[in-house]
Parts: C-alpha cells; structure tokens; sequence
C-alpha cells in the first residue's frame, strides 16, 4: 500500500529521476503469498522478523499458494506479489508455463545450502515428510505392506486426496523397495490402491484433517504430513518408507527490479541456520542448511525430516518424473475415485 | 416508458456485463481459443476422449437428483405442516427453517460430523440403545452428502412453497368437502395441483444448487464422492488446466440451461 502510493506520488512530481533512482533500489515494503497455517507463521518468526529488524523491509504475507493463483497473477500482468510458494513439483510446472523467474543467486550470496534446495528458480526453503500415522493404542505397523494390511492391522485409513502421495506408497506396499519407486509402475499401483480402497474411509485435502479424525476416533492410521502429528502423545508414527519433500519459494515473473532487491534480501536471511533454527521452533520442518542439525535441541532431533535417522529410511521427491507424467496420473486418479 | 427505462437500470447493466459476464465469457471462451494458436476445438476432444470428466458430470447429476428428492419428501410436508399452525407457531417455525441461511455453510456443514460422526450424537445413541453393535457410517459416502446438502438447501424449497400454500383459499378445500370428497381426493384434486408450480420451481432452484456444490462434498463425502466443482478446483488451482476447467463448465452451463428450458415448457404447459 504505502510503496504503491509512493510510487505514485514520484510520478506525478517533476523531480522523478531521483526518486524513481532510489526507489529502483530496493523496496521497503514485498508481498509474498504462501501455504499459510503454521509453516506460514515459521516464514515470519525465522525470516520476516530478523530482516525487518536488520534492514526495515516489510514483507506482507498472504495465503493460500495454488498454482492457479499464481498463473492468474501473471496472465492479469499485476506485480504487487513477488513471491509465492510452490510444491517441489509445481516449480517445475510453473517454470514450464514462464510464471516465474530465474534466481539471482550471485545478487543473494546465500550461506552454504544443501544442493538440491538451491534450483535454479526456487529457493528451497522447508524439508517436509508424508508419514505414516496412527492413533495410540492402534497397533503399530512397521512398513507400508503391514499399513495397508488391514486384517493384521485392523482400523479404517485415511490418506492424501494426491495421487502423488498415494501412488509411491502404495508401491511400497505391492513389494517395491524405496530406491526403485521411480519410475513408477502406475498400473501396479492402482491394482494395489484398488484392493486397499475398501479400508480408506476418508481422502484428505486439507492437511489439518487426518489428526483431526484421528483424535475423533473417524479413523486409525493415516498418511500425512509429519509437522502435524510429531510431538503430539496422542499419535504414534514412524518416518519408515515416508517421503521427503521440499518447499520452495520463488520470485513471480515480471516483479520489479527494486522488489527483487528486496526479496534476495529476504532470501539471504533465509539461507542462515540461526534463522532456520527458529523457524523450526514453530513447525518441525527444516531448513535447507547443512549446519542446521547443530542448532536444533538433541531431544527433537526425531522429529524433523532431514535429521539423519529419518533421512536415510525415506525416499525424495521426484519432482521431474511427476512434471512429465503429472497429467495423465491425474486423469487416471479420476477414475479410480469414480470407483470408490 | 421503456426508453426512460433503460436510462435508469443502465449503470447496472453496465456493472452487470462489465464486472459479471465479460470475465465469465472471457472464461468460457478460453476452451476455444489460444494465445498464438487461435480457434481450437481440441479441449471438447479431450474431453470425448477421456470421458472420465463426463462421468464426473453424470455423478453429479445423480447426486443432485437423489438430493433434491430427498429435500421434496422432507420439505413438502414440513411447509404443510407450517400452513396448518396458528399464528405464533408458524413464526416460530419459519425462523426455524430461515435460521440456518444466518449460520456460515462450513460451521453448518462441520456440525454434521459431531451429530452424525462414529462418535457422534446419533451413534452414540444407537449403540446405547442397542440398536447397533458398531458405529453405522453416515459420513464420507453419498449418504452424508446428501443429507448435509439437504439440511443447507431446504429453505429454498420450504419457503416459496410455504408463500404459496398460504395464499390457497380454504374455501376452496371446503366447497370440494362439501361436494362429498375425501380428504385423500382434495389433496391430490385440489390442494397439490395449486401447489405444483412452486414445489417444481422450488425443486429446480434446489437442483441447480445442488449442481455446483463445493464444501458440503469436500468436507462431508470425505474425498469419495467426486462432484463436478470439486474437480474444476483441481484443474483451476493445482494443474491449471483452465482451457480443460472452462470446456467443462460450458457442458454444465448447457446442461443447466436445457433442464431449465425444459421446466419452462412444463410449466407453460401446466398453465395454459
């Protein structure tokens, strides 16, 4: 609001050559649009507040961030929004359809990252997992083989209304183990799902429900996203066959140069593991430092996706498997929900 | 006079086409035509040749019919009922039935899982009786579409029937007693048939709704019931397939206005 008055007012004054030189570089105030929730909270408390503190740049948050948002942004040719957050595979997606920008990572001078976190069109920002959950007291499956066994395992599921969650574990319960999930068999695995589908009673889309129905008592074992459930006694979990994933935050296409300036501002703060450490005293989810893991209390070390026991039993997105054959797993999802 | 009319409803229509139609024209249009490629008709083949979006469609449909039957049943003789009542009662009793437009469909939606839930009142009280060993589902299936999208639309069926019954003159039930009919005869020879165009007018309102409906499956079919704009959301937000979203919503515009065409002619039928 402030920055758009601004610049309006030095367009209408003569002496416009030397505001419009300092306004070029740097904004005082960016718009980001984000998943919101929990992890939109550790975006201000770890980033949003130390650079304000530093530096004086406001960033404003919004949310939600689907892709459809984004691609209206662009196409309507509006620049108020410089940032927005993306799913590992929809920055792929995103890239392809031109809605967003290559990093300036020389202008950002980011401390050392883990590699795939730092893209060419993305900042990686937060380790997610998808696990496997279940309420206390239910018996307490091992893999995903003995997750969908329902006759061992007795209980009513809920799992992610995604078929990019649901495919790769259903994988692992046909037999497929975690290195060679990929390419997927997409066939095997709906004969899988088609077998299972009797025990799901609900397919979530929001990740807030499979807790939810959990402590209702709606349902006994899910799969979903591990910052829900660690730490809270009333579910037991293990990241065994999980996946690990990676949000990232990239600059939306056609952003003006000074808002640019400030959001590499913003993804430097990003890049320190001071920063990243606070943000994960708000959501268990982690940053893309490799001297992360110090700084995080010994005692929580389970609970996070990156932190090495739970790394190596997980399998990582593959966002580039997903970006070519994404649409057609999507039709095909379609119909099997058509059959339940 | 319908010269001066027009200069005074002009600014609406204005904001009407401007802010209303255009962007849903431009949307509509999207199927049709692509940036750098022109006209293109090859989002309607899409759709012939996968017709698992059509089958959505068609799920839809039958959804929307099973819902507004059940609404018919349950909301003609609630607004007989409320005919009959004295003056004070059918106060009270339309506030009862208006009451819900006040409460947010979500909070209205997300009380059905407390009432009908495996833990919930109704289960709860089935399994103290001993009606039932376990929880009977009534949730995340059809059923409880149905009856979280009866309970949201019933006050657009109750209350136009309601203004209708109440404009029917007992005389009228009085002169067909008085010739001898049964009670059974005046209802369906004189009493139903005044009502008819309302309850097919309430019904068709009900079933349009019921069409485009959002939260009530998303949160009550529990990911197991695809309704059409559940899966429009999918290809507007998350793909963004907007040309394959925009075919789409055109059948269901075509569609809605042939069932509309079709009650018109009925009705002018029934009233000629």
């Amino acid at each position: 609001m402030k920055r758009r008055t601004f610049v309006g007012a030095a367009a209408s004054l003569p002496a416009v050559s030397i505001l419009s030189g300092t306004a070029r570089a740097q904004s005082k105030e960016i718009r980001m649009i984000e998943s919101g929730g929990a992890s939109g909270e550790s975006i201000q408390k770890g980033y949003i507040d130390p650079l304000f503190q530093k530096t004086g740049i406001k960033v404003v948050r919004e949310s939600p961030s689907s892709l459809g948002k984004l691609r209206a942004l662009v196409e309507s040719g509006q620049t108020s929004t410089t940032l927005f957050e993306l799913g590992s595979g929809i920055v792929l997606q995103a890239k392809k359809l031109g809605l967003i920008e290559k990093m300036d990572w020389a202008a950002i001078n980011p401390a050392p990252m883990f590699p795939e976190a730092k893209n060419e069109y993305g900042f990686g920002y937060s380790y997610f997992s998808t696990i496997m959950a279940w309420r206390k007291g239910a018996k307490e499956p091992q893999n995903f083989t003995e997750f969908f066994d329902s006759k061992a395992f007795p209980g009513k599921r809920c799992l992610p209304d995604f078929p990019h969650y649901c495919l790769p574990f259903a994988l692992q319960a046909a037999g497929v183990p975690i290195d060679k999930l990929f390419p997927l068999d997409v066939d095997l695995a709906f004969k899988k799902l088609n077998e299972v589908k009797k025990d799901v009673a609900v397919w979530w889309k929001a990740g807030a429900q499979p807790p939810q129905l959990m402590k209702d008592n709606e349902v006994q074992y899910s799969i979903c996203w591990s910052g829900r459930v660690v730490g809270d006694p009333a579910f037991g979990l293990s990241f065994a066959g999980g996946k690990a994933d990676l949000s990232f935050i990239a600059v939306v296409k056609g952003s003006k140069p000074e808002d640019k300036a400030a959001a590499n501002k913003l993804f430097y703060e990003m890049s320190l593991p001071e920063n990243q450490a606070k943000a994960a005293e708000v959501i268990s989810y982690t940053g893309p430092s490799p001297e992360l893991d110090a700084l995080l209390p010994k005692d929580k070390l389970w609970q996070f996706p990156t932190s090495k026991q739970n790394k190596a039993v997980q399998y990582f997105e593959n966002a580039e498997w997903w970006a070519e054959n994404g649409e057609a797993v999507n039709k095909k999802w379609e119909a099997f929900k058509l059959s339940l | 006079m319908t010269g001066s009319g027009i200069r005074f409803i002009a600014p609406l229509l204005v904001l009407m086409v401007v802010a209303f139609n255009a962007p849903i024209v431009y949307m509509l249009g999207l199927a049709f035509w692509e940036k750098g490629r022109g006209f293109t008709l090859e989002h309607y083949e899409g759709l012939l040749e996968t017709p698992v979006y059509l089958r959505v469609l068609g799920n839809t449909m039958r959804i929307a019919l099973i819902a507004t039957i059940a609404n018919v049943v349950i909301g003609y003789p609630l607004a007989h009922w409320m005919r009959g009542l004295g003056s004070r009662a059918r106060m009270i009793a339309i506030a009862l039935v208006v009451l819900p437009f006040w409460v947010s469909i979500l909070v209205r939606t997300y009380a059905w899982i407390v009432v009908l839930g495996n833990g919930g009142l109704v289960n709860r009280f089935l399994q103290w009786t001993g009606l039932t060993d376990a929880p009977v589902s009534f949730l995340y299936n059809e059923l409880g579409v149905t009856i979280g999208m009866a309970n949201v639309l019933l006050p657009f069926l109750v209350l136009p029937l309601f203004a209708t019954m109440i404009r029917i003159d007992d005389r009228l039930l009085q002169a067909a007693a008085s010739l001898g009919a049964p009670p059974r005869t005046i209802f369906w020879k004189v009493y139903f048939p005044l009502t008819l165009p309302a309850l097919a007018a309430g019904a068709l309102l009900v079933f349009i709704l019921c069409l485009g409906f959002y939260v009530t499956p998303a949160v009550l079919g529990g990911g197991r019931v695809p309704m059409i704009s559940n899966l429009l959301d999918t290809l507007i937000n998350q793909i963004p397939r907007w040309e394959q979203a925009s075919a789409i919503s055109t059948i269901l515009l075509i569609v809605t206005l042939l069932i509309f065409a079709a009650y018109r002619r009925l009705d002018r039928k029934a009233s000629a």
